[in-house]
C-alpha cells in the first residue's frame, strides 16, 4: 500500500500541498481531480520524489517502508513510476531504444510490438522512429504509456494521460489502466476528464493544495462538475475535508 | 588492387581499424563499389566504376585525389573512402577534389582511422562542386587512438549549383579527439539546399574548434548548419555557426547544442547571422549546459541512476 501521511510541500515559502492524507491499495484505480493549480501535478512529483519536490513535513510510506528520503531512482526501483503530463523529447533515441532504456530492460521483441499495439501505435512504423520533436504530442504520449506498461509498475501515477490524445482514444487509456491492474499494479490517475475518472474505484478532489473530498468517483465527479467550475473559494480547504 | 606485401599488411591493419570504426570492409573488396583506400602517403586500394573516376596523385606527406562523377549518373552504392595511418608519428595530408556532374546523385561514406598514432597531424581539404540538379551526401566518421595527441584539421569548401543538394555529416564520438579544427563552408546557388552537421564528443584535454558556414547566395536557397557537442572533463570547445542571407527568399538556420559534464569544461558558441537581402530569413538556436533535468528525471523515474540516464541521453545525442 502507498500511504501519504499528513504530507505538506512548501516551496519558496508558500504552501503548495498541505496536510495530505491518502492511501492507495494494491490492485485498485484511483483518480485525483482538481482545477488548474490545485496541486495535482505537484502531488505526483512529490510521490515520485522528483527534484525539489520533497515534503516539508509528513511522510510517504510504500509497502511498509518510509520512502520519504529516497531518491527518484530508488523509488522507481521499488515499483513506483510516473507518466508525465508533457513527456520530454529525446534526440537520437529510437522508440525501441527508449522503451528498453538503451537495453537496460530486457523485453522480448514481440512484447514491445504488442505493447505498442495496445497504445495504438503500429510497431513497424514506430519502433525505429526517434523520440524527438518529430513525434506529435499524442504520439509521444502513447510512447510514454507504452514505456510505463513495459516497466510493469506496482504503482503508476498517470498525470493527465488523456492530454494531447484524441477523444476517440480514451478507451485505449482505459485499456492501459486495466492492463496495469491486471498485472497487479495500482494506478493513480490525475485528470480533468469525467470519462477517465469513471475508470477509478475511488477519487480524491484536490483544492488549493489540500484534499477537499474523497469518495466514490461518481459523487466526486458530480461535485467537481457542479461546484468547482468557476469556483473562487480558494480558502475552503482550511475548513478541512468535507463529506460528499 | 594491392601490389606489395607491405601494402597487404597495411591493408589488413586498416581493414581492422575500419571495422572498429563501424565501416563495412566487404565493400573494399567488392568490384561493384567505388572505393579509395589511403594509408599514409600511399594509395593501397582503388576501384572506379562506370560514371565514377578516381584519379589519385602522390603529394608531399599525402595524397591528392580527384573524384569525378559524370553527369546523369546515379550511384546506387556509396563510394567508400578510407584514410588511415599505421605509423605512430607523422603528418598526413589529403586533398579531395570532388566534382559531381549535372543531374547526378552520389553518396560517400568516409572513415578516417588512426588507432595507433601517438604524435600525428592529419590535414584534410575537400573541394566540392555539386552540379545543377545533383545530390551529394558525404558522411565522414573518425576513429582515433585514445592518446589525445592527434591534431586534425579538416576543411571543406563546397559550391552547390542550382537545385543541387549537399549533405555533409562529420562524426567523432567514439574515441578521444585530441585537437580538432573543423571548418566547413558551402555556397548555395538558386534553389540549392545544404545540410551541414557535426557531432563530437570531447573528453579530458581535447580541444575543438568548429566553424560551419552557409552562404545563401541563390534565390530560394536554404541551408541548415547544426553542431552537437558533448564536452566532458576539462575539454575546451568553441563553435561558430554562420549564415549569410544573400539571395532573395533564401532561408538559413543554425543550431548548436552543447552538453557539458565536468568541472573543468570550457565551452562556447557564437552564432553569426547576416542578412544582406531584405527578403532573406535567418534563424538560430543554441543551448549550452548540463544534461536536461527533465530528461534525467524522466529516465530516473524508470529506474535508471543519474549516471545511467546521463549516459543514455549522451548516447542519443552523439551516438
Amino acid at each position: 500500500m502507498l500511504i501519504l501521511d499528513n504530507v505538506s510541500l512548501n516551496r519558496n515559502e508558500k504552501y503548495i500541498l498541505k496536510g495530505i492524507n491518502a492511501a492507495f491499495e494494491p490492485g485498485k484505480v484511483y483518480s485525483i481531480l482538481g482545477t488548474n493549480g490545485a496541486g495535482k501535478s505537484s502531488l505526483a512529483y512529490l510521490i515520485m520524489g522528483i527534484n525539489d519536490y520533497r515534503p516539508s513535513s509528513g511522510k510517504i510510506v510504500l509497502d511498509g517502508e518510509d520512502i520519504t528520503s529516497l531518491s527518484v531512482t530508488e523509488r522507481a526501483k521499488r515499483g513506483l513510476t510516473l507518466l508525465w503530463q508533457e513527456p520530454v523529447r529525446f534526440q537520437g533515441l529510437t522508440v525501441e531504444q527508449y522503451l528498453t532504456l538503451g537495453g537496460k530492460i530486457k523485453v522480448p521483441a514481440d512484447q514491445i510490438d504488442s505493447t505498442l499495439e495496445l497504445v495504438g501505435l503500429l510497431p513497424e512504423l514506430y519502433k525505429s522512429r526517434m523520440v524527438d520533436g518529430l513525434l506529435s504530442g499524442g504520439e509521444r504520449k502513447r510512447v510514454e504509456l507504452a514505456s510505463i506498461l513495459l516497466l510493469k509498475p506496482k504503482y503508476a501515477i498517470l498525470d493527465e494521460p488523456d492530454s494531447g490524445i484524441d477523444i476517440m482514444s480514451l478507451s485505449m487509456i482505459e485499456e492501459v489502466v486495466q492492463y496495469i491492474v491486471k498485472n497487479g499494479g495500482t494506478v493513480i490517475v490525475i485528470t480533468h476528464r469525467e470519462e477517465i475518472a469513471k475508470i477509478s474505484q475511488e477519487a480524491y478532489l484536490l483544492c488549493s493544495g489540500s484534499i477537499f473530498a474523497h469518495g466514490l468517483p461518481s459523487k466526486i465527479i458530480e461535485y467537481y462538475k457542479n461546484k468547482c467550475d468557476g469556483c473562487s473559494h480558494a480558502n475552503i480547504p482550511s475548513l478541512g475535508e468535507v463529506k460528499i | 588492387m594491392i601490389s606489395t606485401v607491405d601494402q597487404k599488411k597495411e591493408f589488413e591493419m586498416l581493414k581492422k581499424a575500419y571495422e572498429k570504426a563501424g565501416g563495412d570492409v566487404s565493400k573494399f573488396l567488392d568490384k561493384r563499389v567505388a572505393s579509395l583506400i589511403i594509408s599514409g602517403d600511399k594509395v593501397i586500394g582503388l576501384n572506379g566504376l562506370q560514371g565514377v573516376e578516381i584519379i589519385p596523385e602522390k603529394i608531399e606527406n599525402g595524397v591528392k585525389a580527384k573524384i569525378l562523377v559524370s553527369k546523369n549518373t546515379l550511384i546506387q552504392t556509396p563510394i567508400h573512402i578510407c584514410t588511415g595511418y599505421v605509423e605512430k608519428k607523422g603528418l598526413q595530408r589529403v586533398i579531395f577534389e570532388i566534382e559531381i556532374g549535372e543531374n547526378s546523385q552520389v553518396r560517400f561514406v568516409a572513415h578516417c582511422t588512426f588507432p595507433w598514432v601517438e604524435e600525428f597531424t592529419h590535414d584534410a581539404l575537400a573541394l566540392v562542386h555539386v552540379g545543377k540538379n545533383s545530390k551529394m551526401y558525404y558522411s565522414d566518421e573518425h576513429y582515433h587512438s585514445n592518446t589525445g595527441s592527434i591534431t586534425l584539421n579538416t576543411t571543406t569548401r563546397a559550391i552547390v549549383e542550382e537545385n543541387g543538394l549537399f549533405v555533409n555529416n562529420f562524426t567523432l564520438t567514439k574515441t578521444r579527439i585530441g585537437r580538432l579544427r573543423l571548418d566547413a563552408s558551402v555556397q548555395l546557388g538558386q534553389n540549392a539546399v545544404a545540410d551541414l552537421s557535426a557531432k563530437v564528443k570531447a573528453s579530458r584535454s581535447d580541444q575543438v574548434l568548429i566553424r560551419e558556414k552557409l552562404d545563401l547566395v541563390g534565390s530560394h536557397s536554404s541551408g541548415m548548419a547544426k553542431t552537437t557537442v558533448v564536452a566532458l572533463d576539462e575539454s575546451k570547445v568553441r563553435v561558430v555557426n554562420e549564415a549569410y542571407g544573400i539571395g532573395s527568399y533564401s532561408k538559413g538556420h543554425i543550431r548548436c547544442e552543447e552538453i557539458t559534464k565536468g568541472e573543468g569544461v570550457d565551452v562556447s558558441t557564437i552564432p553569426v547571422l547576416k542578412v544582406m537581402n531584405e527578403l532573406a530569413e535567418l534563424t538560430h538556436e543554441a543551448s549550452i549546459g548540463r544534461v536536461n533535468a527533465n530528461q534525467l528525471q524522466t529516465l530516473m523515474a524508470k529506474g535508471l541512476s543519474e549516471e545511467e540516464a546521463t549516459e543514455l541521453i549522451i548516447k542519443g545525442l552523439v551516438g
